[in-house]
């Protein structure tokens, strides 16, 4: 049985032969156990949410699951961000299986609520995500869903309607990109889909603008964690996607250039964002650990990224760590020992973001200054 | 030049004299012999021998969407009476026991399923029934694949990985309740995306329903001007209106 990525079933058999991560950290002789497991966490509490909601979505509508649980990185605080994603006629029951899977999902007393801003745990309708990119009618929420859609998202159960939204979202980008496939100044085909591309990096700016916002709205109340959860989850997500835009060129993913067409491009892109974040990383490094030049500088990289990313996840799933930095107040982050910890992960982490990007013995660099900053 | 011709279940639910005649005289080369419901299969089979089908150069029978496991020996029995010329649709979840169609499975053309089906949709699992029936070819319908995937990645991933076995193309536009309706601005533009790149020698079914039309003639008429302007595009066509140079992949 051929397993994919992105639908619960990914997650359930066999999780080292599959995971890139696990590939990579055998290549690279590491030990990331915190990483393994939340991935076997994810695992657990997927097939619980499988067993919860089974049978209630239909052919026109998928559960899916957002956050730590999207990236298989469930941690004891995580909180369950889930939608029920609906692409079909218009039903009124859609309402009813909606409050049905609440319902069931508050019954098990086993989740916590999603965020107070009430993007999640909510009815959610395809339409918007994909027609309202950009302009007035693409608000915070919209927005959210779909980067978070294509980012960082599973399917639980019936995954139809996820992967045929997933898709469109993907038509959107591509069919209004002018210059993609088109030559470039320096006469290369341009395979990197930059109206995509401008929207993640656009998402990415709002995540570090609300973060201010909620800094306002919320008088610094849980400054400390989310100060560290935007420096090294949500930069991983962004750096996930600059990565999958830069894989739809043949010189970045090695694979063996298609006929450039929109549906072959949404079909790779596709695949790739099937991948967790994490996993989208350890495929760029695997592919380039082996054949580039710079496989030293690559392989420190990695090592440095994912220790980082490992060293999070275990703050995430020690309680009283993770309370400690909800509850911290931001005038003693500078004294505070499990901060500077935590600051010392973000940073360790923010470095190895920017090596495997801006530095110039990265297979990225050429990309990143061309098609990544301005 | 690309045959193109009707299904007669489009035409007149159950009845293929009556479509028969709304197609005399419109210039069609292919004709598909629908029997949908099973009841419908002895009733065609028995007038094979006598139908007038000389102006068409390609004629395929549909099978029987559903029957039960105790009906299926029935049903492989009369289709074997087609003539072994014509190509016969079988929709690949209506098979119960693969054994009884092996004498069968040159001539079947599996056709991939709409959204609403669990198996047959994608060319991974068409793939999974071709592995079944090696010597099967394809129909391919756009308007499922175009139900299962509105991209059309899916549509042109099967042709990729299939289209050598396409004999056959299934067109019409199906709504979000799966009915079968006269094509949309909307769904040749999605199926222009992929249909230049269907093997020539296919022979195109319409399938748009047209049983309740008060002018038939009229919108045969339509149906068929909409599929000859799609086929007479190319890929350059076919490109996003912005693009103002040649695509790449011509170099």
């Amino acid at each position: 049985m051929v397993l994919r990525p992105g639908s619960v079933q990914t997650v359930f058999p066999e999780l080292e032969t599959l995971s890139p991560v696990i590939q990579l950290e055998r290549d690279l002789g590491a030990d990331w156990r915190s990483l393994k497991t939340a991935a076997e966490e994810t695992q657990t509490v997927l097939f619980e949410l499988d067993q919860l909601v089974s049978g209630k979505a239909s052919a026109d509508s998928s559960v899916v699951v957002t956050g730590s649980l999207g990236r298989k990185e469930y941690t004891k605080g995580s909180d369950l961000d889930w939608i029920l994603l609906v692409d079909g006629a218009g039903d009124a029951r859609d309402q009813q299986t909606f409050l049905e899977i609440d319902r069931a999902i508050d019954a098990a007393e086993r989740f916590k609520k999603p965020g107070r801003e009430g993007t999640f745990g909510k009815l959610a309708f395809s339409q918007p995500m994909i027609h309202h990119i950009g302009g007035e009618e693409d608000s915070n929420s919209n927005t959210t869903r779909r980067i978070l859609l294509l980012l960082e998202a599973v399917s639980i159960g019936e995954s139809r309607a996820f992967e045929r939204v997933r898709k469109g979202i993907l038509l959107r980008y591509l069919q209004e990109d002018r210059g993609l496939f088109q030559r470039d100044h320096s006469n290369r085909i341009r395979w990197v889909p930059l109206f995509l591309l401008n929207d993640l990096a656009r998402y990415w700016r709002t995540m570090t603008v609300d973060f201010a916002y909620k800094q306002f709205d919320r008088g610094n109340k849980g400054y400390a964690l989310r100060s560290v959860k935007l420096g090294i989850s949500r930069k991983l997500m962004f750096a996930s996607g600059l990565l999958a835009c830069f894989w739809c060129d043949p010189e970045i993913s090695g694979i063996p250039a298609p006929q450039p067409r929109v549906q072959n491009l949404i079909a790779s892109l596709n695949e790739f964002l099937s991948w967790t974040p994490l996993e989208r990383l350890a495929l760029f490094f695997s592919k380039h650990l082996a054949d580039a030049r710079e496989g030293d500088f690559l392989r420190q990289t990695a090592l440095a990224l994912f220790g980082a990313y490992d060293g999070f996840i275990e703050m995430l799933n020690t309680p009283e760590v993770r309370d400690h930095l909800e509850k911290l107040p931001p005038e003693q982050v500078h004294t505070d020992p499990i901060f500077k910890n935590a600051r010392a992960i973000r940073s360790q982490f923010r470095q190895a973001v920017h090596d495997m990007f801006l530095d110039n013995r990265s297979p990225l660099y050429t990309l990143t200054i061309d098609k990544g900053v301005f | 030049m690309t045959r193109i011709g009707f299904s007669t279940g489009a035409l007149a639910l159950g009845n293929f004299e009556k479509a028969l005649a709304l197609l005399r005289g419109k210039n069609t080369s292919a004709i598909e012999l629908s029997a949908l419901r099973t009841p419908e299969l002895p009733k065609l089979i028995a007038a094979l021998p006598s139908l007038d089908l000389k102006e068409f150069s390609y004629v395929a029978v549909h099978a029987p969407s559903f029957f039960t496991p105790e009906q299926e020996g029935t049903v492989v029995r009369q289709l074997m009476e087609v003539p072994k010329e014509y190509p016969i649709i079988l929709h690949p979840d209506a098979v119960h026991d693969f054994a009884k169609w092996s004498d069968l499975q040159a001539q079947l053309l599996l056709e991939n399923m709409d959204r609403r089906k669990a198996d047959g949709r994608s060319a991974r699992e068409l793939q999974g029934w071709f592995n079944r029936f090696p010597e099967a070819r394809l129909c391919l319908d756009l308007a499922h694949a175009q139900h299962v995937d509105p991209t059309m990645t899916e549509a042109s991933q099967i042709i990729s990985t299939l289209g050598s076995r396409i004999c056959q193309v299934h067109i019409s536009e199906l709504d979000s309740n799966s009915h079968h309706h006269p094509m949309s601005y909307s769904a040749l533009r999605a199926f222009a995306e992929v249909a230049y790149s269907i093997v020539k020698d296919a022979a195109f079914i319409i399938e748009s329903n047209l049983v309740e039309s008060p002018d038939p003639s009229v919108q045969i008429d339509d149906e068929l001007e909409k599929v000859r302007n799609l086929l007479s595009r190319t890929e350059w066509d076919c490109a996003p209106a912005w693009t103002d140079q040649s695509p790449a992949c011509v170099h």
